[in-house]
């Protein structure tokens, strides 16, 4: 019906989104292709490869790809350890409190990525809380180095995206029906075998949203893993950090943008393929 | 009404500036231009308002906008708008400006005019030569009696209590070139000189800020990091456990910050305006009272205390280490890599 | 029995301690951290004072630069939600091929890495001249929140329930006089979150917003992070963050109350 109408309505949105936010990666696929002269920041633009060579070849750009993959799934699975409970307990058991954790839930995610930082500095650094009341307490001599590496950067992300995995997993979690899980456990099934069987496989929706949101968000982060790791954690962010604002190789830049992006679309279509699995599955009846 | 106010107030200006002859320009009228100048936040920028832009404006009745941000966004910013450019001053580094004069994005110095002629001579490469500054050592005083040379941060007991900045940038660049001369090289020999720095590892800290680096150093978890002068010897009144050296063997890097007019500015004639400002005696002597930046104009006097204390003449530049800028920015790319690799990880 | 299911839910509660401690605790420090009394931060504090508050007030550059970002984070909510309501209305009610790819499509900016973005929107803008101008960085924020505003208002239209509607068309109602009466009372809680969450996420960004804002229009963040790569965070901009924090956990809380906030992001 209404097809006028709809392209009408999507119009602005396509537009924002197509002229502002992709046309930029449309002229940066370009630059991937083309080098800096010799002994000079402007752009040679003739068609080469040399960039993507470089990144393919260079074990270097190859380990931060890895890395930085890695500690997104850890990322993820830490936050699906703390989120689900959280999500669970918001969704069936809080009534009068719920209101206050979501909102508790939200509040650093909407305060933005610099006060995060900086508190977690405060918190974490050779001079901050954590060391400062070991110290106290005399425990330690020395401050604990708890930045500077992957474990600092780790905190750091779990802390600014675990809201992300939190909110779809309540969206899903509440719509579970109640009796399928009031039905086994009155049959004798223990706890853990309910979350298997039942809650898990229904929750799987809203599981896969947040698990990709949390690893897209950690993977293409920047400030968190800038200040945090203190320049001695390299991830894609920070590097392409590196040579856009410090190198200025902006073609080299562009050409470590595109992988990156390459590797999260091929991502992303491993998951839709295992959701449209998900999708096609009889919902209950293969759980035992 | 407002007329006269304005009158009076740029007769005003007039005498004030015929009774220093600071410069032969008459006061212009910009009413209704707008000059935008790219700058490090902080202190400069606070010096900036104070000793530049108040007076320009008030003489001129231009408005001067501050663009704040590090180097890296402001080279970004005048590459891309190389031929629409929003900016008609940048404040780059020693190492960028003579890049950017070869790639066309700012303007040429102009030897003619006073102002070229007021800075030592040779200083003036690629831009207009803002202050002087030299890298040596920021260091706990418990850890070091005396003010150590470049050497005694490789004293084995400090092994992994050395902090450092980040790469690439003139402090990066410059204690690698250190380490090349220390290995008995210099900067030209990339292998020795991070085989050299290498033997510091493990790096407690890549510094991004001065606080976070002096806080560090004060309480004795960093021992000493390679820093600029200037900032740091400012900073330093705020801690009791800190000193500042400049090595002798060899002696410390020149830096310089660089006033540079961007190439096909909005407002050109301003933007020279403000450089002639920024540039004079009066906001050179505020920045080395108290940030502890070396003059370049040579007719800036100042305390000898304060002298001692900053790179303020050519015979004292000529004691420091001056490195081949274009042959490090050759390689910043390939050496950014082995900088990641080689000194960054454990 | 009773027993038992208290001891899991300490169990329970002490795990989810553990998520909300490592979400809150930075930002506890932060207001912690804003009543100290010396330039640079470390624990224990050497004393306590509110100067810092005091030297918030003061600076008109610092009240600038807010001024710069409520501007900029109102323009762009009006510019991403009018644009995230219209496109949400037609994804939610019709059906189309390539309807999932335009919903994954508005989504995008989610996803693509922003440091790299900014710097090919800074070539175009050149190119097109609007380089520091208020326009391209208000574009620059719409474009990233639309994202905000098309998820929370494509649920709140498929929330809304649809025979409202169609029993007013049938009574011979005027499509405008549908969304006026029916359509807008209802979603206008929706509207408020999505309204104040992309809100939220312009008036802190700082990734793009550092090589994209114009000397004119110089962000808070900006600022703050101009600051942090250089001297050192000056504690003002502590306070400072301290009061916006407060700010968000009251203008939250009245969402909550009021909007049932929690049941819409």
């Amino acid at each position: 019906m209404a097809r006028k109408s709809t392209v009408l309505l999507l119009t602005p949105g396509l537009l924002l989104t197509g002229a502002v936010f992709l046309s930029p990666f449309v002229f940066l696929g370009l630059t991937s292709f083309w080098t800096q002269r010799p002994n000079s920041l402007l752009i040679d633009p003739a068609f080469t490869l040399v960039n993507y060579v470089r990144i393919a070849t260079d074990s270097f750009f190859l380990g931060t790809l890895f890395r930085t993959i890695l500690l997104g799934i850890v990322t993820v699975a830490i936050c699906l350890l703390l989120g689900l409970p959280i999500a669970r307990w918001i969704a069936r058991r809080a009534v009068r409190t719920r209101g206050i954790l979501v909102v508790l839930m939200v509040t650093p995610m909407v305060s933005g990525a610099l006060v995060q930082t900086l508190g977690l500095v405060n918190l974490l650094s050779l001079l901050g809380v954590i060391n400062g009341l070991l110290k106290q307490l005399g425990l330690i001599d020395w401050s604990i180095r708890f930045l500077g590496n992957e474990g600092g950067v780790l905190i750091g992300l779990v802390q600014a995206f675990l809201p992300l995995m939190v909110l779809p997993l309540i969206t899903t979690l509440a719509k579970l029906p109640e009796d399928l899980e009031a039905a086994a456990r009155s049959l004798g099934a223990p706890a853990w075998r309910v979350w298997v069987t039942i809650i898990l496989p229904l929750a799987m929706p809203g599981i896969l949203a947040g698990s990709i949101l949390v690893f897209f968000a950690s993977v293409t982060s920047f400030v968190t893993p800038q200040i945090l790791g203190q320049g001695k954690v390299q991830t894609f962010g920070t590097v392409m950090y590196q040579q856009s604002a410090l190198v200025n190789d902006w073609p080299f830049a562009s050409a470590l943008a595109m992988a990156m992006m390459l590797v999260l679309g091929v991502l992303l279509l491993a998951v839709r393929a295992v959701r449209r699995g998900l999708e096609r599955r009889p919902v209950i009846g293969s759980a035992s | 009404m407002k007329y006269g106010l304005n009158g009076i107030a740029s007769l005003g200006l007039c005498a004030v500036m015929a009774a220093t002859s600071l410069t032969p320009v008459l006061a212009q009228d910009f009413t209704g231009q707008t000059l935008v100048v790219g700058v490090w936040g902080g202190d400069i920028e606070r010096l900036l308002r104070e000793n530049v832009i108040g007076p320009l404006e008030a003489e001129t009745g231009a408005k001067v906008e501050l663009l704040l941000g590090g180097t890296g966004d402001r080279v970004a910013k005048i590459y891309a708008e190389k031929d629409n450019p929003t900016m008609d001053i940048a404040f780059l580094n020693i190492f960028e400006a003579p890049q950017a004069l070869a790639d066309g994005v700012v303007v040429a110095p102009d030897p003619e005019l006073q102002i070229f002629k007021d800075i030592w001579p040779d200083m003036n490469n690629g831009c207009y030569a803002m202050s002087l500054a030299a890298l040596g050592i920021v260091y706990n005083k418990d850890a070091f009696a005396t003010p150590p040379e470049w050497a005694a941060l490789w004293a084995p007991e400090l092994k992994g209590k050395i902090a450092l900045p980040a790469f690439p940038g003139s402090e990066a660049n410059g204690i690698l070139a250190i380490a090349g001369r220390l290995a008995g090289a210099d900067e030209h020999d990339a292998d020795a000189s991070f085989a050299k720095l290498a033997e510091l590892k493990p790096i407690p800290l890549t510094y991004s800020n001065l606080d976070e680096l002096l806080s560090l150093v004060d309480i004795g978890e960093v021992a000493a990091a390679p820093v600029i002068s200037g900032y740091a010897i400012a900073g330093m009144k705020n801690y009791e456990n800190i000193g500042f050296a400049f090595p002798t063997d060899p002696g410390p890097v020149l830096t310089r910050d660089m006033l540079c007019l961007v190439a096909n500015s909005p407002s050109p004639e301003l933007a020279l305006l403000f450089a002639e400002k920024a540039l004079g005696v009066v906001n050179q002597t505020a920045y080395a009272n108290e940030l502890y930046f070396g003059p370049t104009n040579s007719n800036v006097k100042l305390d000898p205390e304060i002298s001692a204390m900053l790179i303020d003449s050519p015979e004292e530049v000529s004691t420091l280490t001056q490195l081949d800028w274009p042959f490090l920015i050759e390689n910043r790319s390939a050496w950014t890599d082995r900088w990641n690799a080689e000194i960054l990880v454990d | 029995m009773n027993l038992r299911r208290a001891g899991t839910d300490t169990i329970w509660i002490a795990w989810m301690a553990i998520g909300y401690i490592v979400v809150l605790l930075p930002i506890v420090v932060v207001v912690f951290a804003s009543f100290s009394d010396s330039n640079t931060f470390r624990f224990p504090p050497t004393g306590y004072s509110l100067k810092w508050y005091q030297a918030a007030f003061a600076s008109s550059e610092y009240r600038n630069a807010l001024g710069v970002s409520l501007l900029v984070g109102l323009l762009a909510t009006a510019v991403s939600l009018t644009a995230g309501t219209l496109a949400a209305y037609a994804l939610s009610r019709s059906e189309f091929r390539g309807k999932s790819s335009i919903e994954t499509l508005l989504l995008a900016p989610l996803a693509l890495p922003h440091i790299v973005w900014a710097i090919g929107l800074l070539q175009i803008y050149a190119w097109l001249g609007i380089g520091g101008t208020l326009l391209g960085l208000v574009l620059a924020h719409a474009a990233l929140t639309l994202p905000f505003a098309v998820r929370i208002m494509l649920s709140t239209f498929i929330q809304l329930d649809r025979t409202l509607q169609e029993a007013a068309s049938t009574l011979g109602a005027s499509p405008p006089r549908v969304i006026w009466h029916i359509v807008l009372p209802l979603i206008w809680p929706g509207v408020l979150t999505s309204a104040l969450l992309t809100f939220l996420t312009s008036f802190n960004e700082v990734t793009v917003s550092v090589l994209i804002a114009g000397s004119r229009y110089l962000t808070y963040p900006v600022r703050l992070y101009s600051e942090l790569r250089s001297q050192g965070i000056d504690p003002t901009t502590v306070a400072i963050s301290a009061m916006l924090l407060a700010l968000i956990v009251v203008f939250a809380l009245i969402g909550e109350r009021f909007l049932n906030w929690s049941r819409r992001v």
